[in-house]
């Protein structure tokens, strides 16, 4: 069959502080119509670059090599004006973030309207008559009196849903989207999956679906094409890959996704090369646990032995086990010491208020939640965004007004003052999602984990200094880091650091507050692990909040799920996957990767 | 800050300085306008006061390099030493605005809500005050001294300071990592002096040197309106207004300088702010 879109030797190179630097090296992949491709690399890896090289979006100062063949035509050599008639026509693009893709001061049917008839022509009541059509088709409920609404009215998945329709206008041969579903809750994500999927069959549309996250890729993706450090190292059906995985790094992706009812997440260990550093021969060798002398001397070339293709010296034979495929491991049955104790937790926001007038009453964002924590345990709280789980945990660390009780370690904090209250706020720490935005910028690492040291005093600076040194250790860093700035570090060791300054403060609670989805997948399975061996040396206990019902259940005893401000229900990690009481919960678990059993 | 840290913070600023084409610009400016005004006068042996009445208003000569005003005094005396009451005035002045407008941002944005919200009333009422006009109001009123004008132009000129900043700490306070500060036992004085001053340091920098260029400019006008430095004293404003007031018979040699270096002067401080936000910008 022809292919739609059709990539030879393509390389782009950017400009990096004076120099070029080689992001994406030597891709080929094709695209049949109907067929949807799936992208995957973590970040560094080019799968980005890619996509904007393909719609010619790249920055200036970039350059391309190699041929990118559209129906046969070779856009990498399209002049600018060619280049507009295809954007938008031949090709469109869906966007991580539509709010910031879509004009907040015009109507929606005024902006699907438009992408229509600036490549179509035509009257403006076609393009309203095409607009409604298409809302139709991506699935707005009620779409003709939808038309007039302006994209805020919309919910997050609602307006990528109308990015689509936005994309689907001149009914593009191909479709890229860049990760449409990061930043929606996983419920919604679902829905847009199975819409773009839906509409590739209908249409007989390409898609190539640019993404970090492999577990939605699973169940949609036809083939797929993973990048690591800017070249492929394994293509072919997704079907094949997900069962049999060739190359090593697949293998340890796919082991370092949190799935639901996982043992043990695997590790990649060390960090992703940057692209000025990136290693001779394999990219992969220096992390690989089959590396061996012969991968550092040339790039692999592919191994067609398997079902798909590995650029591999040391292909996984089809009849390896990968070794993520391990049951649930019963949880040893632990007694807690009693630690918090949370009754009749309510939080209530204040609308804006006038100049004198009474601010409005808004519904509460979090109502009668009570919990128990034990010392040492870990409980997680799932729900999707707007449930009231950051408010939970911001009331739990008293940076935000609440009604009912918090107790910890038999003190209320309602019935404190001062000195005192301070001390035994202390002893509840936080860890962020962002681990940029957790430390000062201007700051040394060596300053942001003595911080609560300082704060508490009673060290000076050569025994501050041996304790930073300790931390880091603790969590797996250098200890020569201290004199880095936060800029300087990768997200992974960022959120390490933002561990050793909690522990800094010698806690006895940590709320972790989506402190992996920030993360790439290989690093994420690293903090998970590491948060578990701390709890389990310290004794800390964590309240764990998450979108990620799979990142919950590997690290929690007990999990609670709220919606709408309460928990709808609350138990064990074991019993609360295999049984859900709650409809909510049900279709939470459905929504999460699940662990599929492989075949020796 | 550690000393390597201090270090290593300077070389990094030096690097950055020695490429940025525009900082050096101002850097290099603000040095000559500083030397003009503090050094120069000193080393320049004519009194400005001196009359010669028989070389009344000359233009640039042998004898008079600048040429002399309609008194017959020496014009480049006159500017250097009306450089030095211009700067005498404009920086204290410039600097006490600076500082009332920073410790007002950070009581404002840091302050609990009420105090936020009295502060910023308070402020909306001086800012609807056209400055220029209470400026002229209270110089009328008070004696005319040095003194009363770097009070009155440091008084005057520090809400719009405020504001920014007092929007600034807004912005900043709620981020993840004062947040986790606070956690740890951080009193408000604490995050404004290890977290909140690094942070905005940028800003402040930029719009302190922006703050010298408009009290030098506000010291000049008020003296061009005849009520800032008192006789016998200059300031380049009131040269300026000198000379304007014979413009009939064309002084050219009395109008150009000093209307050169009041541009250069703000030029100077606006290139360094400028160039400051940069090399800075970009890293917060």
């Amino acid at each position: 069959m022809n292919a739609v879109l059709e990539i030879k030797n393509l390389s782009v190179t950017l400009k990096r502080g004076g120099r070029d630097v080689t992001i994406l090296d030597q891709l080929n992949l094709r695209i049949a119509p109907g067929e949807m491709q799936a992208l995957v690399g973590e970040s560094g890896s080019g799968k980005t670059i890619a996509a904007l090289a393909i719609m010619r979006l790249l920055p200036p100062g970039a350059a391309i090599t190699g041929e990118i063949l559209l129906n046969g035509e070779n856009l990498a050599a399209a002049v600018e004006p060619r280049m507009r008639q295809v954007r938008g026509k031949s090709v469109a693009m869906v966007f991580q973030n539509p709010l910031a893709a879509l004009n907040p001061s015009r109507t929606i049917a005024a902006q699907i309207g438009e992408a229509w008839r600036v490549h179509q022509g035509g009257s403006a009541a076609q393009a309203r008559a095409r607009a409604l059509e298409l809302l139709d088709e991506v699935g707005i409920p009620d779409p003709k009196n939808r038309l007039n609404d302006y994209p805020h009215q919309f919910s997050g998945g609602m307006r990528q849903r109308v990015m689509i329709a936005m994309s689907l206008a001149c009914s593009p041969h191909l479709l890229i989207a860049d990760e449409p579903t990061t930043g929606l809750d996983p419920l919604i994500a679902q829905q847009i999956m199975t819409l773009i999927a839906r509409l590739r069959r209908e249409r007989d549309m390409a898609v190539l679906f640019v993404t970090h996250d492999l577990s939605v890729v699973q169940e949609h993706a036809d083939s797929i094409h993973v990048l690591y450090a800017g070249r492929s190292v394994e293509w072919g059906a997704a079907a094949a890959f997900f069962q049999h995985p060739r190359h090593p790094y697949s293998e340890a992706l796919l082991g370092s996704v949190a799935r639901l009812g996982q043992a043990r997440l695997r590790n990649i260990p060390g960090n992703l090369p940057e692209p000025e550093q990136r290693p001779p021969g394999c990219r992969f060798a220096p992390r690989c646990a089959y590396a061996s002398a012969v991968c550092s001397t040339a790039y692999p070339p592919a191994d067609a032995q398997g079902a798909t293709l590995a650029a591999c010296f040391h292909p996984l034979p089809r009849t390896a086990r990968p070794a993520f495929a391990e049951t649930l491991a019963p949880r040893p049955a632990r007694n807690f010491a009693p630690l918090l104790d949370v009754t009749d937790l309510g939080v209530r926001y204040r609308g804006a208020g006038g100049w004198f007038g009474a601010a409005r009453r808004l519904p509460p964002s979090l109502a009668e939640v009570s919990f128990r924590l034990g010392r040492g345990e870990c409980l997680g709280v799932v729900g999707e965004s707007g449930s009231g789980k950051s408010s939970l945990g911001r009331a739990v660390l008293q940076m935000i007004e609440y009604d009912g009780q918090v107790t910890l370690d038999g003190h209320d904090f309602h019935a404190m003052a001062g000195r005192a209250k301070r001390d035994l706020r202390r002893k509840i720490q936080v860890v962020f999602q962002d681990p940029r935005e957790s430390m000062n910028p201007r700051m040394t690492i060596g300053e942001v984990i003595a911080e609560p040291l300082r704060l508490r005093g009673g060290l000076n600076n050569a025994a501050r200094r041996a304790r930073v040194e300790a931390l880091l250790g603790q969590v797996g860093l250098n200890p020569e880091m201290a004199a880095r700035h936060p800029g300087d570090v990768s997200g992974g060791q960022a959120q390490r650091i933002a561990i050793a300054r909690a522990l800094a403060a010698e806690p006895e609670l940590i709320v972790l507050d989506e402190p992996t989805s920030a993360l790439d997948v290989s690093t994420q399975a690293m903090l998970l692990n590491l948060l578990k061996d701390l709890s389990l040396k310290h004794a800390l206990s964590y309240i764990l909040i998450s979108h990620d019902f799979a990142v919950v259940s590997y690290m929690s005893d007990r999990i609670a799920v709220l919606n709408a401000g309460r928990i709808v229900e609350m138990n064990e990690t074991a019993a609360l996957l295999s049984a859900p009481r709650a409809a909510y919960t049900r279709a939470l678990i459905g929504a999460a990767p699940q662990l599929q059993p492989m075949q020796a | 800050m550690s000393e390597a840290a201090m270090l290593s913070l300077s070389k990094s600023l030096g690097g950055r300085l020695a490429g940025n084409a525009t900082l050096k610009a101002g850097l290099v400016l603000s040095g000559l306008i500083l030397f003009l005004g503090f050094v120069a006068p000193f080393l320049d042996p004519v009194n400005p006061y001196t009359i010669h009445p028989s070389h009344a208003l000359q233009a640039p000569n042998g004898q008079f390099l600048f040429g002399t005003d309609e008194l017959g005094r020496d014009a480049l005396a006159l500017l250097l030493s009306g450089g030095f009451t211009t700067l005498i005035v404009a920086l204290p002045a410039a600097l006490l605005a600076f500082f009332i407008g920073v410790t007002y941002g950070f009581l404002s944005g840091l302050g609990p809500a009420w105090l936020d919200r009295l502060l910023m009333r308070l402020l909306d009422v001086v800012l609807a005050l056209p400055s220029l006009i209470v400026l002229l109001f209270f110089a009328a009123l008070v004696p005319q001294s040095n003194f009363n004008l770097i009070l009155l132009l440091g008084l005057i000129s520090w809400p719009s300071l405020a504001r920014l900043v007092r929007n600034e700490v807004l912005a900043q306070r709620g981020r993840d990592f004062m947040l986790a500060a606070r956690q740890s036992g951080a009193s408000s004085a604490y995050l404004a002096r290890v977290h909140l001053l690094r942070v905005i340091a940028p800003i402040l920098v930029v719009n302190g040197t922006f703050m010298i260029g408009d009290s030098v400019l506000a010291t000049s006008a008020l003296s061009f309106l005849g009520l800032g430095v008192q006789p016998p004293q200059e300031s380049w404003g009131s040269l300026l207004q000198g000379a304007l007031d014979i413009a009939a018979l064309d002084p050219w040699w009395l109008i150009l300088p000093p209307g050169l270096l009041i541009f250069g002067a703000l030029l100077a401080a606006s290139l360094t702010g400028q160039g400051l936000l940069q090399i800075w910008g970009n890293k917060r």
